[in-house]
């Protein structure tokens, strides 16, 4: 794991991606709505109109109450769920299904069981053409970044949920994709653990560039990643409010910025 | 080890004494011995079995023998049935649901109801045993091969499509793999009914079987012997469960909680 601290990606007058109106986006979701029909035949609004734009190499965190839609809207970013309305497009072109660049971390536990760590992260290069050896060595190379070459031939159910946990994520950049899709991912882990994953994940985002869209039900958490923070309320979901966050990485708890921040985004998310 | 030893000896105690008891109360006349066969009359019944036989000439081994080929056959025939069936009406879910409520009701069936049925169609040979063995256990494994295809944990199915894995493919390394421990849990299933099926199915048109054994002691009030043929099934049946554990665990280490499970 990494201790080295995470330094300020651009220079705040160059404008943090995705907030100046005629920035390029990369992600734009355009009046998304997504409706689930039940099983007696009736139709929940799961989410709303849902209008918004992710830059290139941004970090974009959502937020909101569960059950607000968080895990619809990524799926639907990711390609594995339909829009009922809307669209959404990456680099311009509209999302028909997965493999359009997106690499996702589930909210819950998605490794294949019968699989050891390394094997399920060598599945992610099974579209890929790569010979057999070579997916091998390009998956023991994921694990040692996520400090887990140790624990390469372990299955699942021999892991810790942290140590699952690094493999999703070594797992999801096999393909090396542009967008990183992560649905809590670090949600059941000790603070610890916790806070060494999320500058492991830094590291990755400032060494390989790539715009994530991590969802979190922690305030800090989103603080701590993100370029711009996107509270959303539910019932049904929509996007309520957006909080850029222009402090300087690293970020500490103890920044009287990072906590006027934190004290507006509680107060917006419990009214 | 000696702890474990120490753990058994109260019930061991216990089951020694009314084996005991039991033993007296037929020597001194309160239970009929043809209808509670004391220990002793069970051992010589055994002995005479192995030697001479019952019906004369044909020894417990023969009759063990006989049983464990029909049942293998008849499970045998179902699980290779069922299996691929199983996997393609498990892969297309309108099918399933069209096929649903034709299974269920299939399962349901009391298999030996079918036995006069079964006669007509193929005489009282070995074919209708091994037809009997066979339906019952082809129903119990076809529903947990479809349950097994069709219960993947979709974030695993969602994980795979990510990678751009889709059809065949995606249910091959992904589908196929996560059913497999519901279907070793449905070929052990199987075989207990081969095993429920099996007394039934030796009823009629032969003194070969365990099953026969059994009926044939009936005939002669040697309550001893059915029990014996008795064990006989049960010990044959708890060493194929076994040797099926054994296999699951070897072709799924993976799954590993077998054990836990079970205890
Ligand atoms: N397949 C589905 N069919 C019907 N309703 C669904 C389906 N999937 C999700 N929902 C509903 O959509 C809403 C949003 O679900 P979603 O999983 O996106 O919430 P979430 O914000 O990720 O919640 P959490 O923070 O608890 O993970 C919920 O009310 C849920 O009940
Ligand atoms: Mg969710």
């Amino acid at each position: 794991m990494s201790q080295s601290p995470v330094m300020e990606r651009r220079s705040p007058d160059t404008g943090v991606g995705g907030r100046g109106p005629a920035e390029a986006a990369f992600i734009r979701i355009d009046g998304a709505r997504k409706v689930f029909t039940q099983r007696s035949g009736g139709a929940v609004p799961v989410l709303d109109n849902v209008d918004l734009a992710i830059a290139e190499n941004e970090f974009v965190s959502f937020i909101g109450r569960s059950g607000c839609g968080k895990t619809t809207l990524l799926n639907m970013i990711a390609g594995l769920e339909d829009v009922s309305a809307g669209r959404i497009a990456i680099a311009g072109k509209v999302v028909t299904g997965p493999g359009q660049g997106q690499g996702v971390v589930f909210q819950q536990h998605a490794l294949f069981p019968w699989l050891t760590a390394v094997d399920n992260v060598a599945f992610g290069f099974r579209k890929s053409g790569l010979a057999k050896a070579e997916r091998c060595r390009r998956a023991l190379e994921l694990l040692s970044l996520v400090g887990l070459d140790a624990a390469a031939g372990r299955y699942p159910r021999e892991m810790s949920g942290g140590m699952q946990q690094r493999v999703s994520i070594a797992r999801a950049l096999a393909l090396d994709p542009q967008i990183l899709l992560m649905d809590e991912p670090f949600g059941a882990l000790d603070e610890l653990t916790r806070i060494e994953l999320q500058q492991e994940l830094l590291r990755i985002w400032e060494a390989r560039r790539k715009t994530i869209v991590f969802v979190t039900h922690s305030i800090s958490e989103a603080l701590t990643l993100s370029d711009r923070i996107v509270l959303l309320a539910s019932n049904p979901g929509r996007i309520k409010r957006i909080f850029p966050v222009d402090l300087p990485r690293p970020r500490l708890r103890t920044d009287p910025g990072f906590n006027a921040l934190y004290q507006a985004i509680w107060n917006e998310l419990s009214t | 080890m000696t702890r474990k030893l120490v753990q058994a000896l109260p019930p061991l105690a216990a089951f020694t004494v009314l084996l005991l008891l039991w033993e007296a109360g037929v020597r001194y006349g309160f239970l009929k011995p043809y209808q509670f066969p004391p220990v002793s009359r069970i051992a010589r019944g055994f002995v005479e079995l192995s030697t001479t036989g019952f019906p004369t000439g044909v020894s417990i081994w023969s009759h063990a023998l006989t049983t464990i080929l029909r049942v293998l056959q008849g499970y045998g025939a179902a699980l290779a049935l069922a299996i691929p069936l199983g996997l393609v009406i498990g892969a297309l879910p309108v099918v399933d649901k069209l096929t649903a409520p034709l299974i269920v009701f299939c399962r349901s069936v009391a298999t030996l109801s079918l036995l006069p049925l079964v006669i007509v169609w193929f005489g009282a040979g070995e074919l209708t045993k091994v037809f009997l063995i066979g339906y019952g256990c082809f129903w119990v494994m076809l529903s947990n091969v479809i349950a097994g295809v069709r219960y993947v944990d979709p974030t695993l199915v969602r994980a795979a499509r990510t990678f751009g894995l889709k059809g065949l493919e995606l249910y091959r390394s992904v589908v196929l793999p996560a059913a497999l421990p519901r279907i070793f849990a449905g070929a052990r299933m199987a075989l207990g009914v081969g095993f429920m099926v099996i007394v039934g199915a030796e009823m009629i048109g032969t003194i070969q079987g365990l099953g026969a054994l059994i009926m044939e002691a009936r005939t002669f009030y040697r309550s001893e012997i059915t029990i014996i043929g008795m064990l006989v099934i049960g010990l044959i049946g708890f060493a194929i469960s076994a040797g099926l554990m054994a296999l699951e665990r070897a072709m799924l280490p993976w799954a590993g909680d077998l054990d836990r499970v079970r205890r």
